[in-house]
């Protein structure tokens, strides 16, 4: 039998060429399409929920600053509403900042982890797209569309949680509060952040560990930690806290500490000594039983009770504190060092897939 | 080759017989080891925090409630030292703390439950483990009632802990002003000495369920946090103010934020007998009435007061403090009963499933 041979053409380069990296969308979405859509399922059920109920937040904002005058008794009582509407709102508030923790450990851990664990990592590593291109493929897309979801959600949050959050309530007499201590991990910059980061822990943790439920409690773990430790000590440092000596610190501002000063010397920090405060002669509340702090709906208020009985015996009060205008710096700063973070893990993580024994 | 043999005597019983329940503890331990090392783990880190945040909120409720004269400058100080401490915006009632506490019989329960039986079923271990001398559905109930034992010991250990916290808040010490006290069942009445185990084996128990059914355990996991949120938060928002019929009365008083112990359930008002609304007066009634009322004169107790001169009656139907044992009994109960209906449902499924 006589074979047919045909010339090699010169312009043909027949050398094998790496698979196009828009062949692994498809792969990508066939093994995570579960995930996926899971966390559409819970984005879209929560933000059908926020939307109904930020409309009637907004209905009974609208009404309480349309009212006039704010000191009349029709408009403290669309006051004592609106506060109402605050004490629905505060707990999904907190419950809310779990979501970056589910959506990140769930998405991200079992995705090496699960390769890892049932063995099928010989397989997908050996195909013609190269391992660590393989990762790489799988976990920037997956990063960005959990990106463009949390921040579509993000602008929601914002949305709703608005009328809470703007300058001005504290003379109305209704709920204000700094929008550094209210949903701030939950806006439209640092939600994705969160959740990129807590998706790429999740991932580093997945080829550390190699099983899919501890890494999924790993991932929680170190999430838990991060957010604790940004809330509490990074945050309020961003940016260096201005100080004032006027006790009028207005209501949006997030106050971080307060002090006296005598005589241009420290005298003490919070409230004063007991020994100090004999001096003055503490006004009761109204009503006797639960006249205290801590009213519902009650706007934090700035002003420093002791600054009056204080000042003239010599001391003047000092306040550090964020004041609102620095909002957007601080999210972009906190999104920032969260999207390195990402960015350095998934480096960490693309680097011990690529240097795995085979 | 004659092999001697030897007549059967009538005292031995050579039938088989299964292997005693005890050698499953071992078994369980092994197994599940590293679960109930990680939820020891969790509740003693969560332990060490409360027990932290509760003896500065002790210290501050025993200086508050010790010192005399009651009205003079530092004694005020003291009291409204405790308040911000009780009020305060992480460990309080409503504080982000105490919200993500009670996550937590979620989270032990779908991590401790699902990969029971889920996890022999996907990776196919189930058919090694079932054909042992240790039956299928004996395997899977000693399992379950063991874990679920532990987990109830130590939630319940761990909810003792929560109700010494928030014992300076019960209002034992009524007579100094302006000493904040909160209704018990508003301060994570969830996770108490008999809820907290209650809700926890709850979960276990759905996240077992979940696993069998599904037989994947990720999966499983998740559907046992999407079904105790639901389940948690339909008990809270409407289940649990019915467990005994609320009271009703007229006293305005009862529902002082920070001054009451009472639960308030609803408030309406009527007038001449008959339902006038719900809730907060409407504008135009507060309009007609109460204009002329100056605004410092407006109180915790809002327009009550004031519509009260005119003839209104406030009715505020609320559940006392007093009831919060009955309360805690009623609600263990019932989640212990549907715990027990569920892993008998496991139970069976083990039993039907095809070899």
């Amino acid at each position: 039998m006589t074979a047919l041979t045909t010339p090699a053409r010169p312009d043909d380069d027949t050398s094998p060429r790496p698979i196009p990296w828009r062949r692994m969308t498809g792969v990508t979405w066939r093994q995570h399409r579960y995930a996926l859509a899971a966390v559409a399922v819970l984005l879209g059920g929560l933000a059908g929920w926020l939307w109904i109920a930020g409309t009637s937040v907004h209905h009974d904002y609208a009404a309480v600053t349309a009212c006039r005058p704010a000191s009349a008794p029709a408009c403290q009582d669309l006051a004592t509403t609106f506060n109402g509407t605050w004490n629905a709102m505060s707990i999904p508030s907190v419950l809310l900042q779990l979501l970056p923790a589910l959506i990140g450990a769930f998405v991200g851990a079992p995705l090496l982890a699960r390769e890892l664990e049932t063995g099928t990592f010989r397989f997908a590593w050996t195909q013609g797209f190269g391992r660590w291109r393989w990762a790489l493929a799988k976990l920037v897309p997956l990063a960005v569309v959990l990106a463009a979801a949390t921040c579509a959600f993000g602008a929601l949050v914002s949305w709703c949680y608005q009328p809470f959050l703007a300058p001005g309530n504290q003379e109305l007499g209704i709920y204000g509060n700094t929008p550094f201590a209210v949903v701030f991990s939950l806006r439209e910059v640092t939600f994705p952040a969160w959740t990129v980061a807590t998706f790429a822990i999740g991932a580093l943790a997945g080829m550390l560990i190699r099983r899919v439920v501890p890494a999924i409690v790993a991932t929680l773990a170190v999430y838990a930690g991060l957010a604790v430790v940004a809330a509490a000590f990074l945050r309020e440092h961003y940016l260096t806290p201005l100080v004032s000596s006027d006790t009028n610190v207005p209501g949006t501002a997030w106050i971080i500490g307060q002090w006296w000063t005598k005589d241009g010397r420290f005298a003490f920090a919070g409230n004063p000594p007991d020994s100090l405060l004999n001096a003055c002669s503490f006004p009761q509340g109204p009503g006797g039983k639960g006249g205290g702090i801590g009213g519902p709906g009650g706007p934090p208020s700035s002003a420093n009770p002791f600054a009056q009985c204080l000042a003239p015996h010599g001391y003047a009060p000092w306040t550090s504190f964020q004041p609102a205008t620095r909002f957007w710096p601080f999210q972009w700063i906190e999104g920032g060092w969260l999207l390195v973070l990402a960015a350095l893990l998934i480096a960490v993580t693309i680097w011990l897939v690529h240097r795995r024994a085979a | 080759m004659t092999a001697p043999t030897i007549p059967a005597q009538p005292g031995a019983d050579l039938s088989p017989r299964p292997l005693p329940w005890r050698r499953m503890a071992g078994v369980t331990w092994r197994q599940h080891r590293y679960a109930l090392v990680g939820v020891v783990v969790l509740l003693g880190a969560l332990a060490v925090w409360v027990w932290t945040a509760g003896t500065s909120l002790h210290n501050a409720y025993a200086a508050a409630v010790a010192c005399h004269p009651v009205n003079s400058s530092a004694c005020v100080n003291l009291v409204v030292s405790f308040n911000g401490s009780a009020t305060d915006k992480f460990m309080g009632s409503k504080g982000a703390g105490g919200v993500l506490l009670q996550v937590m019989p979620a989270l032990i329960g779908a991590f401790a439950g699902a990969p029971v039986l889920a996890r022999e079923l996907e990776t196919g271990t189930f058919r090694f483990a079932w054909t042992q001398g240790f039956g299928r559905w004996r395997w899977a109930l000693a399992k379950l009632v063991l874990l679920g034992v532990v987990l109830a010991a130590a939630t319940a250990a761990f909810g003792a802990l929560v109700s010494w916290y928030f014992q300076p808040e019960s209002g034992a010490n009524s007579q100094i002003p302006g000493l904040y006290e909160a209704s018990p069942f508003g301060n994570l009445f969830s996770l108490r000495e008999v809820t907290f185990p209650a809700w926890t084996l709850a979960a276990f128990t759905i996240a077992a369920l979940a696993g069998m059914l599904i037989r994947r355990v990720v999966p499983a996991i998740v559907a046992t946090l999407a079904v105790y949120a639901g389940l948690a938060f339909a008990v809270a928002a409407f289940l649990r103010k019915h467990y005994l019929t609320p009271l009703v009365t007229s006293n305005i008083n009862i529902s002082l934020p920070g001054g009451s112990t009472a639960w308030t359930i609803g408030q309406w008002t009527t007038k001449g007998g008959r339902f006038a609304f719900a809730g907060n007066p409407p504008d135009s009634l507060v309009n007609q009435l109460c204009s002329n009322v100056p605004q410092d004169k407006i109180g915790p107790l809002g327009f009550a007061p004031c519509l009260a001169q005119h003839g209104y009656t406030q009715w505020t139907s609320y559940q006392p403090a007093t009831r919060f044992w009955p309360f805690q009994w009623i609600e263990g109960g019932w989640l212990l009963a549907l715990s027990v209906l569920l892993v008998a449902a496991v139970i069976w499924l083990v039993r039907r499933r095809a070899a």
